[in-house]
């Protein structure tokens, strides 16, 4: 019986192959004078900036800089959902104060605050961290509280006829249980973050990615402004995938249970 | 005997003073002596696993007590443990098979996780998974993970072992060797064991003594003593005589309850 990563390699090649034939379509345009190259440089001559990019180091100092401020808010405003999500879904009282709040401020699109917190926090990174962590925060918190809410009551009664303490009660088994749910917040949280921080940067950056993006379409450096927008891309995959490998091992368990 | 789990004048209400409220539990009974082993039959909602929970102190009574060794119990005991109906919802899907039966032991004072493993490995073998420490739960069949929850129990050496139709979603044959299997360790541990069933052959085959619940709201009916030999034969036992009026006896008090 053939696996199911046997399977997929050929739809995966067919995939790649849709990119490449992209690629190539533009490629041929532009060569072709169909399209402005002023607004559209051809695909290569974004490579090989792409990668004069790479190569030269220079891309070190503005990804370090997006990484930090994209970071430093999604892990503890992360940290701080998990934490509250775990509180609010256990205790009921806490839970009915909290959640009209949620559901009025979930909704809202968070770039939507960067004005008021440009008024309160400055253009500085205090402002853009914000910004993240707000945006992250929500997901987070809603994706818990459901989680805990969800565990199985037969899971919390198991952990008190052995008697173990509130303290492991809530660590050692509502987390656990709820993390699946947790870590799928958190995974839509990663993407909404990366969004957030370059609208932030686009809007008062000094050097971040976003800041690069939008100054070099000021400049009309098209050809850089289109291989740092690539840069951001691979990012965000790369992102995505390392964080699906985390996944993997915190949560092979529920992964790969039948039901 | 001297009583040593004693429940006096249980009852239990849900919903109390909304228009749905519900009686489960009008008034029970019951004195299960040190190393004995009782069984609960009654018809299907009547309240078994309530009274059962109760008893475990995993939820409180609308009236009445419950005592341990004279000692009113109103949180967990130690060493009472509670095996669950529902197997594969009880076992953590994020432990080994063996760091679930570890979980028995591991909120004992001055254990650490490594003495609990040590410990656990010994209960694993005597359910006869030792070879499926490294797994996981539900990489198990339905009765080895019943085994997983059985060896779980025992490692917290309990002095009173509850158990709400621990054997009811696993199939026939398994059943059996379960039944087996819970005498073998009960004998050589002599705990005392109140079993919770709808099931009245495993009633009178496991225990010493079967009490009757009626339909809810319940109150105990009867308590019949098995008096059937020890050690308990899977075939010889069954065809005893003795226990073939039992069956008979308790089945038809159950149905003539059911049907009015």
């Amino acid at each position: 019986m053939a696996s199911p990563a046997a399977l997929r390699w050929p739809e995966r090649m067919l995939g790649a192959a849709v990119i490449l034939a992209a690629l190539g379509a533009v490629e041929a345009a532009v060569r072709l004078h169909l399209v402005n190259p002023a607004l559209i440089p051809a695909p290569s001559t974004v490579a090989g900036r792409v990668l004069q990019i790479v190569t030269s180091g220079e891309l070190y100092a503005p990804l370090g800089i997006t990484l930090y401020l994209l970071f430093t808010a999604y892990f503890a405003a992360s940290a701080m959902a998990v934490a509250a999500g775990l509180l609010m879904g256990r205790f009921r009282p806490l839970y009915n104060l909290l959640e009209p709040l949620t559901e009025v401020l979930r909704p809202l699109p968070k770039a939507a605050l960067l004005p008021p917190l440009i008024l309160f926090l400055g253009l500085g990174d205090a402002m853009k961290l914000a910004v993240v962590g707000l945006g992250v925060f929500f997901p987070v918190l809603v994706n818990t509280v459901q989680g805990v809410r969800g565990v199985d009551p037969v899971l919390v009664d198991t952990g008190r006829t052995f008697r173990c303490g509130r303290r492991a009660l809530l660590l050692g088994i509502v987390l656990p249980a709820a993390l699946p749910l947790a870590l799928a917040g958190m995974r839509v949280a990663l993407g909404l973050g990366l969004i957030l921080v370059v609208i932030a940067e686009m809007l008062a950056g000094t050097g971040g990615l976003g800041y690069l993006i939008i100054d070099m379409q000021r400049s009309f450096r098209v050809r850089d402004m289109y291989a740092w927008i690539v840069i951001l891309a691979v990012l965000g995959y790369a992102l995505n995938a390392v964080f699906l490998m985390v996944e993997q091992r915190l949560i092979h368990w529920a992964l790969a249970r039948p039901d | 005997m001297a009583a040593y789990l004693e429940l006096e004048n249980i009852g239990k209400s849900f919903g109390a003073g909304s228009a749905a409220e519900t009686r489960a539990l009008a008034d029970v009974t019951l004195d299960v002596a040190e190393g004995e082993f009782l069984a609960v039959v009654g018809p299907s909602g009547c309240g078994k696993s309530t009274l059962l929970q109760i008893v475990a102190a995993l939820i409180a009574p609308s009236s009445g007590e419950v005592r341990l060794a004279g000692a009113r119990v109103t949180s967990p005991p130690e060493r009472m443990v509670y095996l669950f109906q529902q197997y594969s919802k009880s076992l953590f899907p994020w432990r080994t098979v063996l760091d679930n039966v570890a979980f028995a032991l591991e909120h004992r004072k001055g254990m650490t996780r490594r003495a609990a493993r040590g410990r656990s490995r010994r209960f694993l073998e005597m359910v006869g998974l030792g070879d499926f420490a490294e797994r996981y739960p539900w990489q198990l069949s339905g009765g080895m993970q019943q085994r997983v929850a059985i060896a779980r129990a025992l490692a917290a050496e309990p002095r009173v072992l509850l158990m709400d139709e621990p054997f009811s979603s696993v199939d026939a044959l398994t059943r059996l060797e379960l039944h087996g299997l819970l005498l073998d360790l009960w004998e050589e541990s002599r705990f005392t064991a109140v079993l919770v069933t709808h099931d009245v052959d495993e009633a009178v085959f496991l225990a010493d003594r079967v009490a009757v619940l009626s339909p809810r709201p319940s109150r105990v009916l009867r308590i019949l003593p098995t008096g059937l030999p020890r050690p308990r034969e899977n075939l010889a036992t069954r065809e005893d005589p003795r226990f073939l009026q039992l069956r008979h006896d308790l089945l038809s008090m159950l149905l003539e309850r059911a049907h009015g």
